[in-house]
């Protein structure tokens, strides 16, 4: 016979014990489960119908095998410890034929009555009788399983469970399995949690649809994994080392003890795997269990259900690749006990939410559609996620493919685009994009991309960790954080950089050059408030304008769009303001006060900015797309400049007096394709009633907005007493609302030139930093959007 | 080989003869390098005049923008640019480099001519001297004062300076295979151009340069650190001067 360690590598090791071959009696029936998420089932099944069997007995019949486990109680010297049959079945004869002994049968080894044996059972209750039956069966299911068992370790713990059950059959006692082994749960966080949280941490960005089959694939991984048979030491230790074995021979046991052995032998309190064991043991198994995972839905895919065939052949393969990435990488998040879910979604993953709260905040690109066409390739941007202390791969360049997603009506043919994109991409064109590098518009990241692109500069997430032993180059790396936030933010006290650099819950974006740090952005991701401050920012003085900070910040904000956080906050000093402007953040904060307060630190002299993140822009990259698209339309008009190349004579009309003509009237216009702005002719509504739907839902829409509430209604005199002073024009959403049922606003332009006067009335009376005035400004842009979607102004 | 060992007398009027060719060709090499080189210095002398001419009537090309509208990443690149170009000393064999060659101070009544990159002490808005990057626009011979502008801040800022507040930068490099004695040693207390920045300030030579492409090492003055000096940084010839001041503090 083949080495059976060999001969279970090259197959699942599905109910190995089991399909070793028929027993007698305790043959398995089920041993072809059907079921590949439930391997385990059928011999738990087999075990239960026959405890229902055994407990169905007559009470004589149920005492008879009682007494078979009981010690004679005939006098103190019998040290008889079971009754046996003094007419032994033969092999031939089923238990269930059998004829109940009668109570004053001898045992055949210590001659005392089987009534000797049982006399403690008397006054015992049918449910104990039936509890002490349970055990009967699994131990005589134990002492097959021992029988059987060619593992000399788990023969072993087969052989000390069979003889606790035994005991506590005995005893009449409760088994609990005693020794070195500990008792659950053995680690935190747990397998399934960890597994959760790896699906919060990789697949939360995407689609709620995308999210739920990510998370379908992480409860059957998990399902599987509970009902899993491990693989025993000696065959661990085949490819292991001898430390890690070691530690995997205790895992081992103590999954036999609570959880595989009580799968099918019901007295034994039964633990679920995923439950119990943590990181270690799936770092011992992972690899192994994914290959006979993988491997067994492969050969049973025509078995498997057709809407679930896709997602396992397809999702499930990529699923276990990323989270084997975050299993054996250094640093995942995912197993710190203080892993936070991501804002409110981790309520919301069993069900079907539409958005995060996150992007309903009234953005306008946060609509439906935007986060359906990410979630399309969701899963290959996110696979591309480096482990957290490896090296960032280089994010690809928009794609044609991704140009194709969002392009819009009326666009240019992609054919024409692709041509274009030929000529600008060919050296031999003289056009290279990366020419002008030295020229005054070079963009400013330009440098640090190629350097970035060339392996001059990395940049890496790293932060401290309490639940595991960092690695020595991420604690220099901190250090070297600590060091040029402490030389370039003198103004900060040492002591203080290093609590939060060295802070787990905060993390530092570094960037290393020859191995050392020379900048960073230390932040605080607070997923469930949905923003991220960012701490410290810093580059070394000698390494400054040389476009680091805007490729670091553009990092940072790639690696929050992965992490489904949209917001960023920071407290910016004077000095500060000017960099973070030209990052992308305002003084406008869209954040609700209530989301950060409390939570962010808060510095006296600081001014409080945000940032918006768009999830499909790809910052790093962004300023070299819209230099590419530059040249594309450059490229454009060339082309069409030498399609309609034409020199027409001038105009003379307005030496003869002509003091205006139509622009589409002048010689040559028209041929280049100009058309006079088609919207501003058609949007000029004739109909009363179709202003006057248009206004009325504008007007609704603009009173719903959350900065609306100080122009709801006009300002009354106890409040401000000058007001009517100093504003000659008052006006306000309510007189608005009243004027529009009044048929007032006759035309557009009537009703803009209202909404901008509450504006201005604003601003007139109250200073620019206040609250109001900051209101005003974002209901200003709010309904000048608005009023640019209905195609009431065009700009 | 060995036979050889006595030379004939022809053979050695040939040698001589080879030798003598060699050598006319070797100083032929020469000076059609250096001719080259004056060529190259000539050049650059025409471009730097047509800037100055184009910038005193306000054109711009795109290669050479205003300051104003540059970003300062783009300046600090130009700077480089201009300290990697500075042409390197190839001396006549015996000749010792001339001054504004590497540390070679310029001689006491040089005048740096228009569009001459110096080193310029101005009064900061804090009141505090400074050693700023500048260009010269004009020097007046009765006043014996310079007008200089702020490489930085050019138009806005026009300084006009007495001759002991300006340092003109090296106009050649010097050569350390050749004429290490043209270079600072280590220890000396220069001015520097502090990376990235477009401000001299005090340093200690830490290593100087070993090939005429290496920069100096220096040790920036700097009080934020314990032992009161930033750790070495490169600069390069171009942007090293001489300290004539002696530690005050």
């Amino acid at each position: 016979m083949a080495d059976p360690a060999a001969q279970s590598s090259a197959q699942p090791r599905l109910q190995q014990a089991q399909s070793s071959g028929p027993t007698g009696s305790n043959s398995n029936p089920g041993a072809g489960s059907s079921d590949p998420a439930r391997p385990g089932l059928s011999q738990q099944q087999w075990s239960s119908q026959k405890k229902a069997q055994v407990r169905s007995f007559p009470r004589a019949k149920k005492l008879e095998k009682l007494g078979v486990f009981s010690s004679c109680k005939a006098n103190d010297a019998c040290k008889c410890n079971g009754w046996k049959n003094p007419n032994p079945p033969t092999a031939a004869r089923m238990e269930l034929q059998q004829q109940a002994a009668s109570l004053t049968e001898t045992c055949r080894s210590c001659g005392h009555s089987l009534a000797e044996h049982v006399s403690h059972l008397e006054n015992v209750s049918e449910e104990e009788i039936n509890r002490l039956l349970g055990m009967v069966v699994d131990v005589e299911n134990l002492f097959m399983s021992v029988h059987k068992e060619e593992d000399t370790d788990t023969k072993q713990v087969y052989f000390y469970l069979f003889k606790l059950l035994r005991k506590c059959i005995l005893q009449m006692g409760k088994p609990v399995v005693e020794g070195s082994l500990g008792s659950p749960p053995f680690e935190k966080p747990n397998i399934e949690q960890g597994v959760l949280n790896f699906v919060q941490y990789k697949f939360s960005h995407l689609a709620p649809k995308e999210r739920q089959t990510m998370y379908e694939l992480s409860k059957m991984f998990l399902l599987c994994l509970n009902y899993w048979k491990l693989e025993t030491p000696s065959q661990f230790r085949q490819r292991a080392q001898k430390e890690d074995a070691a530690a995997y021979k205790v895992d081992y046991t103590r999954w036999l003890c609570y959880c595989h052995v009580p799968q099918s032998n019901d007295s034994l309190p039964r633990y679920e795997t995923c439950q119990v064991f943590g990181r270690s043991l799936l770092k011992s198994i992972f690899t192994v269990t994914r290959r006979q995972l993988l491997e067994k839905f492969r050969v049973e895919k025509d078995k498997l259900p057709p809407e679930k065939r896709t997602l396992i052949l397809t999702h499930f393969p990529k699923f276990l690749s990323m989270l084997e990435e975050e299993i054996y990488g250094e640093n995942s998040p995912i197993w710190e006990a203080d892993f936070t879910m991501p804002a409110s979604e981790g309520t919301q993953l069993g069900h079907q939410t539409v958005l995060s709260p996150v992007s309903i905040s009234g953005s306008p690109h946060s609509k439906g559609s935007s986060a359906s066409a990410l979630g399309v390739t969701g899963l290959d941007v996110a696979s591309s996620e480096p482990t957290i202390g490896e090296k960032r791969k280089l994010p690809e360049a928009l794609t044609l493919e991704d140009a194709k997603r969002i392009r819009v009506m009326g666009d240019i043919p992609m054919e024409l685009v692709n041509e274009v994109m030929k000529t600008i991409t060919d050296p031999a064109a003289m056009l290279g994009p990366e020419t002008s590098l030295l020229s005054a518009n070079a963009a400013r990241d330009e440098t640090a991309r190629l350097e970035e692109r060339r392996g001059i500069i990395e940049f890496h997430v790293i932060g401290n960790s309490l639940s595991q032993k960092s690695n020595k180059k991420i604690l220099m790396w901190l250090v070297g954080l600590q060091n040029v936030f402490s030389h370039q933010l003198p103004r900060m006290p040492k002591e203080y950089i290093t609590r939060l650099v060295f802070d787990p819950k905060h993390k530092t974006l570094a960037l290393i050059k020859d191995g050392r740090v020379i900048g960073g952005i230390c932040f605080r991701m607070f997923p469930t408030q949905g923003f991220t401050e960012i701490v410290f920012c810093a580059v070394t003085s000698n390494e400054q304008v040389k476009g680091y900070g805007t490729h670091l910040m553009n990092h940072l904000k790639e690696y929050h769009i992965k992490h489904g956080i949209l917001y960023f906050l920071t407290y910016a000093d004077e000095y500060a303001i000017g960099y973070f402007k030209k990052q992308g953040f305002s003084k406008d904060i869209k954040v609700p006060k209530s989301r950060y307060l409390g939570y962010i630190k808060d510095y006296e002299g600081a001014t409080l900015m945000e940032c918006e993140l768009n999830p499909r822009i790809p910052y790093t990259e962004l300023s070299h797309i819209i230099k590419r698209q530059k040249e594309i339309i450059k490229k454009l008009i060339e082309r069409k400049q030498n399609q309609i190349r034409k020199v027409y004579p001038g105009l003379t009309c307005f030496k003869e007096g002509v003091r205006q003509i139509p622009v589409e009237s002048i010689p040559g216009i028209r041929e280049t394709g100009w058309k006079p702005s088609a919207k501003e002719k058609s949007k000029e509504l004739k109909d009363p009633d179709l202003l006057y739907n248009m206004l009325k839902n504008l007007l609704a829409q603009i009173k719903t907005h959350p900065d609306a509430w100080p122009f709801m209604e006009p300002v009354k005199k106890s409040e401000a007493p000058d007001y009517y002073e100093v504003i000659r024009f008052p006006i306000d959403l309510k007189t608005m609302t009243e004027r529009l049922k009044n048929r007032y606003y006759v035309t557009k332009k009537l009703f803009i030139a209202d909404l901008q006067r509450v504006i201005t009335n604003c601003r007139e009376y109250n200073p620019p930093d206040s609250e109001y005035c900051k209101s005003a400004n974002t209901l200003e842009k709010f309904f000048y959007f608005k009023l640019k979607e209905a195609g009431l102004i065009d700009k | 080989m060995q036979t050889e060992n006595k030379t004939s007398p022809y053979y050695r009027t040939k040698l001589r003869g080879l030798y003598t060719t060699a050598k006319a060709d070797a100083e032929a090499e020469c000076s059609i390098l250096r001719r080259a080189l004056d060529k190259i210095a000539e050049i650059k002398s025409l471009l730097e005049e047509r800037r100055i001419a184009a910038r005193m009537a306000g054109v711009y090309s795109d290669n050479d923008p205003p300051r104003k509208t540059m970003r300062r990443g783009v300046l600090m690149t130009l700077l480089q640019q201009s300290a990697m170009t500075l042409p390197l000393w190839i001396g006549k064999p015996g000749e010792s480099p001339p001054p504004l060659c590497g540390a070679i101070p310029a001689s006491s009544d040089y005048v740096a001519k228009q569009g001459d990159k110096v080193a310029a002490r101005v009064k900061a808005v804090d009141g505090d001297e400074q050693w700023i990057l500048a260009e010269v626009v004009s020097y007046n011979h009765s006043t014996n004062k310079y007008e200089v502008d702020d490489i930085d801040e050019e138009g806005k800022e026009r300084h006009t300076l007495s001759r002991r507040r300006i340092i003109p930068l090296p106009q050649w490099e010097a050569n350390p295979e050749t004429d290490p004695e043209a270079l600072f040693s280590k220890d000396q207390l220069v001015l520097a151009l502090y990376p990235q920045t477009t401000c001299f300030y005090r340093a200690l030579i830490h290593t100087p340069p070993h090939r005429p492409q290496d920069d100096y090492s220096v040790l920036f003055e700097d009080t934020s650190y314990a032992d009161g000096y930033s750790p070495p940084l490169n600069v390069a010839q171009r942007y090293v001067v001489a300290c004539k001041e002696n530690k005050k503090k």
